[in-house]
């Protein structure tokens, strides 16, 4: 039988938990009728008598100081309300383990299975059966992995008999059977299964489900990147694949500092000391759609494992994310049917990136929000990762025949598997409840303890390659891996999460924290050695061979036997079409300010400009002591910096700097000018920090709705503005990632596409952290100096125009050429040391920029506006590339930047005030508290 | 110099390792990475060593509470070595996960193995907090903050179970023995219970504890994230020669331990 035993925290004792949640059902679900919330965490065991499921509650699960705990009854008796949420079986349970372990340790022998839940008890004599069931569903339960438990489980333990290898007998298939087992599951087109009916055809026999399952996977838009692939017909001419295009500009630019581009798992640039830093950059919108916490989880997950997978292993030091949410005060009924609300969206994709980043101990450092009710039905979610390794490990080594195939990390579930073909009948009636297609809850230490193990085998020379096991699971990693030799593995010895899985679910599983690697066979004796001593599982799986084909074995019998030429390379190229539209917008009237203090608190509150401290502060961006220009300076500490820059060999003052941009609303109004703004100022963040441009390289994220003739021509002219931004300033682009299906199709017909979204990301070496600088004024007294160029008049996209429910025509149109030059004087000013504080100009525009410097000074700015120039525009305008400077009194701007346009605007001010006047005549004058508390107010509020 | 030997103890989810083994290499101290099953096996001794370190992280994924289970680990199985390492007069400090650790295990703040009459709970505000926060060093027998009793020290924490919590008459006793080791102060430089600048709502506003003979310390904030000048958020600010106010606390351990 199974033990539960109950831990609830005593009478009298804050269960902040309990008030967690109540705030959450008095504030976001407005529930008023709850009044008190207590939680208890409800642990059972199998297998083991009731006196020792006492012992384990007295010496593991309750602390007597604080904790009391019931045994095999219920804790909580005088409440209306009592409800338990557990994760569905099937979804791995992270704290199992640690319940085994400790329970082992404490000499109860017998355990055959433990779980967790948490339990909830409402108190309220008013709240009603609807208002449960509303808790329930948009609170507490996410059906996808959690359900409610109504009565307690007969046993922990989930049985099933694997279910055989079919034959999908394609080759008697018409084109309309094709296109129907394409449509359940295979998601090809016709002229693609076309080509593997006629290939199966040639070898005289049909393909079995493992077969048809991994070429269906590997030829996939997510791994095949077949639009970024394919002939490009624009306004009826062709150009260049999207993909060849910026390959080849990083191929011209031939950078020194580049060790690997687009090749591995990540980007690698050379930095001291015979060391090497990498980047990567992914985007997991879907999953995080449906189960934001999982989803997120698993992206950062995921993302930190193509940093572990670089070359022969790299250490993951740096954690980023960018977000795109509707806004979170979106009113209930304009959330599309099956769509979640984005208040929900946000703080649990947030949760989801704290709890994996700071698990994993790797900090959390640069990233940002933007808000558009356009990503009301689907998230942008970005997440990178960046890590260091020595450069002589950079480069991957090409497995041998007979090197072996290992498996390392987690078990295999049914995580991430399309369900479609999973079948119940063939399980027990334990295993029905199975959910095929579970978003897993991510199992960081899991990750950190392999990454550990991976290092160590990485020193000791015993990795030859190494991927991670992401889309497609065994099947795309050991398929790319062995695409030179050959590879075969048998699927029996995979070790499972539970039995039951078919051989194509064990070959496709996306079950999170695994990695394959090759290595020589006199090597795997000490591998296995460190992983013991790191408490990671590793398996061999087969090997590699000479004879070209992947093949795989179950009990035996060959379930699959592919010619990787045809898995990788058999895949028709695509012929697309694109043709933008340019759109006429309307204009906003160009009237007078008539309220600045008005005005300038709505810039400074609009949510993309808002402070995003309170998410900053959920993560740990300090771990690995790295730190030397943190997310927020300043007196107060909440002085927003525009990059983050480490020190990731302690010691030395050799630092590593990562920033980037982003800009939907722009690519609305024009992809083009809108993506160089995107890199323009990814860049200029990381030179407002003192970074060399030279010594930089770029990622790029391009999330698309989905690429019809319209939207590709959108996606043909962002690319484009890449590859120019690219040559005019010589960096290169050294990894990549496309998302192109971001449109929402309603059932009622109701379409929505999010505003294309282009991330650039950067990043490089800076030779002394000293030489950096921060956003915060320094001194009253200063000179503030507007440096860059920038034509006032491009307003379009601006929060300015955005606050008056315009997007406007007239956009910044950033000149990368010109760029190049200001980026460069910019850089020798701040290694001269003479730049007190250094702030780029983005969203929010010079006011922006000018009230947070303030902000992180505790200073306030006097400020002359030029007679020529329209104030409105001079304090909105959002051109990229333009910085606001601090330089001691008596210094010559003109001397430090020379040829580049740079103008005093002002000086610093001991009175925490902000003051204009034009002419002589006075603008305004405001409160930097007031500002703050604007500026501060709006995520303070989602974020409690 | 002789060198004092330090094991920085690692296991499954300890993250805060590499900056405390930096911490204590840089204040002139000889260090190893020793994993739990290393010393559960029998291939390292604690014996080896002068001091033992317990850095931060999540130890164990913190389940059922945080460093509970690496805690039971400790008690079950290193019970006689961890005793004789005590009583033998050598070093032990904890550092966030690592406090959660030493409360969990007795060590602190009685050196009774097993006997748990604190804990560290989940923060007032119930989430997880990573910011620089004030500090002041009490006067107390702490090896670790000689010299230093009665300044201010800034820090960083990084923690989401951090709330110091026992029995009145217990709080009493740590207090009447002068076991308090550090309290967040709030901008008057006073000890506050007041968010943010106590992050988690700790009693007394304790943010650090030792044991009577001050040889056992654990903290909630993160020294070793504070042993060079570019570590402090606002050291463009700070003249040259500011000295890194976590840096004192590793040199006092092994200035101690030099002597042993």
């Amino acid at each position: 039988m199974i033990q539960e035993v109950r831990v609830t925290a005593k009478e009298g004792i804050p269960d902040s938990k309990g008030e967690e949640v109540l705030y959450e059902i008095n504030q976001a679900l407005v529930i008023k009728s709850v009044e008190k919330v207590r939680t208890a965490r409800v642990f059972r065991f199998e297998g083991i008598p009731g006196e020792q499921a006492v012992a384990l509650a007295e010496k593991l699960l309750a602390e007597d100081i604080f904790e009391c705990f019931s045994v095999n009854k219920p804790v909580f008796s005088d409440a209306p309300f009592v409800l338990e949420v557990a994760y569905k079986p099937g979804v791995m349970n992270p704290e199992a383990a640690s319940l085994l372990k400790s329970a082992s340790d404490l000499g109860i022998c017998g355990l055959v299975a433990a779980d967790s839940a948490w339990q909830y008890a409402f108190y309220g004599q008013r709240i009603s059966q609807a208002d449960i069931k509303r808790i329930i569903n948009s609170l507490l339960v996410n059906a996808t992995v959690e359900y409610v438990v109504k009565e307690s489980p007969a046993t922990l333990v989930i049985k099933g008999t694997p279910g055989r290898t079919g034959v999908v007998p394609v080759r008697g298939m018409s084109d309309d059977e094709l296109q129907e087992i394409s449509r359940d599951k295979l998601f090809l087109n016709l002229q693609e299964m076309k080509v593997i009916q006629n290939h199966f055809n040639a070898l005289g026999r049909d393909p079995t489900d493992c077969e048809i399952e991994i070429i269906a996977q590997t030829w996939s838009e997510h791994c095949g990147h077949k639009t970024f692939k394919a002939r490009l017909i624009v306004d009826g001419k062709e150009k260049r694949p999207l993909l060849k295009r910026l390959r080849d500009t990083t191929e011209q630019i031939g950078h020194p500092l580049v060790l690997s581009a687009f090749v591995d798992n990540s980007g690698v640039l050379e930095f001291y000391d015979g060391m090497a830093i990498c980047g990567k950059v992914e985007t997991h919108n879907s999953p995080s759609a449906i189960e934001p916490y999982g989803g997120a989880m698993t992206g950062s997950g995921g993302v930190f494992r193509d940093i572990a997978g670089t070359g022969l292993g790299a250490k993951v030091i740096a954690s980023t994310d960018m977000f795109c949410f509707a806004p979170p005060d979106l009113p209930e009924e304009n959330i599309p049917p099956g769509c979640l609300h984005p208040h929900y969206l946000l703080r649990r994709v947030v949760a989801g990136v704290r709890d994996y980043g700071n698990r994993m101990g790797i900090p959390t450092n640069n990233g940002s929000v933007h808000f558009h009710r356009d990503f009301r039905a689907k998230p942008s979610v970005i997440v990178g990762a960046y890590g260091i390794l020595p450069a002589l490990s950079c480069q991957k080594g090409q497995p041998e025949p007979g090197d072996l195939v290992i498996a390392m990390g987690g078990r295999t579930g049914r995580d991430g598997i399309h369900g479609a073909t999973f079948s119940s009948g063939e399980m027990t009636d334990r295993t029905i409840d199975v959910n095929a297609s579970a978003v897993q809850i991510g199992h960081p230490i899991e990750e950190k303890r392999m990454f550990d193990a991976i290092l160590a085998a990485r020193n000791a020379g015993l990795i030859k390659a190494i991927t991670d096991c992401g889309a497609g699971g065994f099947a795309s990693a050991v398929g790319e891996m062995g695409s030179e030799t050959g590879a075969r593995i048998a699927l029996d010895r995979v070790p499972l999460k539970y039995p039951g899985l078919a051989p194509w679910e064990i070959l496709l599983s996306e079950s999170q924290e695994r990695m394959v690697l090759a290595v020589a066979p006199e090597h795997a004796g000490r591998l296995f050695e460190i992983c013991r001593g790191y408490n990671v599982e590793a398996t061999i799986l087969g090997e590699f061979t000479g004879d070209g084909h992947f093949s795989a074995t179950y009990e035996d019998r060959e379930v699959m036997r592919l010619e990787m030429e045809f898995l990788h390379n058999g895949l028709p190229q695509r012929v697309m079409k694109a043709a933008w539209k340019k759109p006429i917008l309307p204009e906003p009237e160009n009237e007078p300010v008539s309220d600045w203090p008005g005005l300038y608190q709505k810039v400074l509150s609009q949510l993309n400009v808002c402070s995003k401290e309170p998410i900053v502060r959920l993560y740990d961006h300090g771990v690995q002591g790295t730190s030397a220009l943190p997310p927020y300076t300043g007196v107060n500490w909440d002085g927003p910096n525009d990059a983050v820059i480490l020190t990731p060999l302690l010691g030395k003052p050799y630092g590593m700097v990562i920033a980037h941009g982003l800009n939907p609303v722009l690519n609305q109004i024009d992809p083009y000018f809108g993506s160089l703004w995107a890199a323009a100022e990814a860049v200029s963040n990381a030179v407002a920090a003192g970074a060399d441009h030279r010594e930089m390289a770029l990622i790029d994220n391009f999330i698309w709705p989905f690429p019809d003739e319209e939207l590709l021509g959108a996606l043909d002219l962002a690319v484009d503005a890449c590859v120019d931004f690219s040559s005019s300033t010589g960096m290169p682009f050294i990894s990549g990632k496309d998302s192109l299906s971001s449109t929402y199709r309603g059932k009622d017909g109701t379409i929505i596409r999010i505003p294309p979204v282009l991330c650039v990301s950067a990043f490089g070496r800076v030779q002394d952290v000293n030489l950096t600088v921060s956003t915060d004024f320094k001194k009253a007294g200063s000179q503030i100096v507007l440096v860059g160029f920038r034509n006032i008049a491009e307003m379009a996209g601006s929060v300015y125009y955005q606050i008056q429910g315009y997007t406007g025509n007239n956009l910044p149109r950033v000149n990368p050429s010109l760029l190049n030059e200001v980026f460069t004087v910019v850089h020798k000013a701040a290694a001269s040391g003479i730049l007190q504080a250094c702030h780029d100009i983005s969203e929010g525009g010079l006011a922006a920029a000018l009230a947070e410097m303030c902000f992180g000074g505790g200073l306030g700015a006097k400020i002359a506006v030029p007679g020529s120039e329209q104030a409105d525009h001079f304090f909105f305008n959002e051109t990229a590339g333009c910085f606001l400077v601090e330089l001691p009194p008596g210094s010559d701007p003109g001397l430090i930047f020379g040829q580049v346009p740079c103008v005093k605007i002002g000086e610093t001010t001991s009175a925490r005030e902000i003051s204009a006047d034009q002419s002589g005549d006075v603008l305004f004058t405001l409160s930097i508290d007031d500002l703050k508390q604007a500026w501060q107010r709006p995520m303070k509020e989602v974020f409690r | 110099m002789k060198k004092p030997r330090v094991c920085v103890l690692r296991t499954d989810g300890i993250n805060c390792d590499e900056e405390t083994f930096y911490a204590f290499e840089k204040a002139g101290a000889a260090c190893s990475m020793v994993h739990v099953n290393q010393l559960r096996s029998g291939e390292e001794k604690l014996s080896s060593y002068q001091i033992l370190a317990l850095p931060g992280g999540f130890s164990y994924g913190d389940d059922v509470h945080s460093g509970k289970i690496l805690a039971v680990e400790l008690t079950s199985y290193l019970k006689d070595q961890l005793s004789a390492f005590v009583d033998s007069g050598k070093l032990i400090i904890g550092i966030c996960n690592g406090f959660q650790v030493l409360v969990r295990t007795g060590l602190l703040p009685d050196r009774k193995l097993g006997e748990i009459t604190t804990t560290l709970m989940v923060n007032d505000s119930s989430h997880f907090e990573c910011r620089w926060i004030n500090l002041l060093v009490e006067h107390t027998n702490c090896v670790f903050t000689k010299n230093l009793e009665g300044t201010v020290i800034s820090v960083q924490v990084a923690h989401g179970e951090g709330k110091f919590y026992t029995d009145r008459d217990t709080l009493q006793e740590i207090e009447n023995r002068g076991q308090v080791v550090f309290r967040y102060i709030g901008p008057d430089h006073s000890p506050t219970v007041l968010y943010p600048a106590n992050p988690n709502g700790s009693l007394n506003a304790l943010a650090g504890l030792c044991d009577t003979t001050g040889r056992i310390m654990g903290m909630m904030p993160h020294p070793e994230r504070y042993v060079e000048k570019t570590h402090h958020p606002n050291w463009r600010k700070m003249p040259a020669n500011n000295v890194p106010h976590g840096f004192a606390i590793f040199k006092n351990a092994v200035a101690y331990a030099r002597e042993m």
